[in-house]
């Protein structure tokens, strides 16, 4: 099913600003980690775990989600279908790959904001906890690779897309 | 003779193949580094490293939390 271009060209402008506002998210996220992995001092630390649950809870999740569901439409409801062309298949897996690690990662953010938030925690305690620097920079890239698929959209079938297309020019 | 006009599938473009190959590489890095390192996952942060996401209470509560003298009344 195609949609009408109004409709299409409005579905495309809210994909391209929650995806590309993902990727903000993710950059703003990613000064909090760095603060976190690289600050000593505790009310720095409290306020980058704090900050950083904060950010993915209410921002990249709602993104994430978000971004994926109006990149359904976007491919359901054009030309280019789901499974019919590697770079539309690639980037819905990288997607839901990256949606999953993100929602596993939350876990880690809220855990680290508990303890940041625990008036009776050390500095020490704050220091011990770390940062989720290599997920959030490894999202970023992810999220980046899947920008450029949909920028550039490069050549190349799948065996269903191929054989879809025969079956359609013959009809 | 029955012969097919359906064109052959030309097959996967080399950028998928070049694609999967350098996914394939990483994944593997990853895994080895995870493997090297040990745990993964929030339980390598608790002290425990029981992934409960319960630690111990502090310790040092008193060094850090302590009111200055003055501050006594």
């Amino acid at each position: 099913m195609n949609m009408k271009p109004r409709l299409r060209k409005f579905a495309l402008a809210a994909h391209i600003t929650l995806a590309v506002g993902w990727i903000g998210a993710v950059a703003g996220y990613i000064a909090l980690d760095v603060a976190a992995a690289t600050s000593q001092d505790a009310q720095t630390l409290r306020a980058a775990y704090l900050a950083m649950e904060l950010i993915a809870w209410y921002v990249i999740v709602p993104l994430a989600f978000a971004s994926l569901l109006t990149g359904l439409v976007m491919s359901l409801g054009t030309k280019w279908g789901l499974f019919r062309h590697y770079w539309v298949l690639i980037s819905l897996l990288l997607t839901i790959i990256a949606t999953i690690v993100l929602l596993v990662e939350t876990q880690t953010i809220s855990y680290f904001a508990e303890i940041a938030a625990d008036p009776t925690r050390s500095s020490d305690d704050l220091r011990a906890l770390g940062s989720t620097l290599v997920h959030s920079v490894g999202g970023i890239v992810v999220l980046l690779v899947i920008l450029v698929l949909n920028v550039y959209k490069p050549r190349g079938m799948t065996r269903y897309g191929w054989r879809k297309q025969q079956e359609e020019r013959r009809m | 003779m029955y012969m097919s006009n359906r064109p052959p599938y030309p097959g996967t473009p080399r950028w998928v193949k070049v694609f999967v190959f350098i996914v394939i590489v990483v994944v593997l890095l990853l895994v080895a580094g995870m493997l090297l390192s040990g745990e993964h996952g929030p339980g390598r942060h608790t002290p425990s490293g029981d992934g409960s996401g319960q630690v111990p209470p502090s310790f040092s509560v008193t060094k850090d939390h302590a009111p200055p003298e003055g501050d006594r009344g």
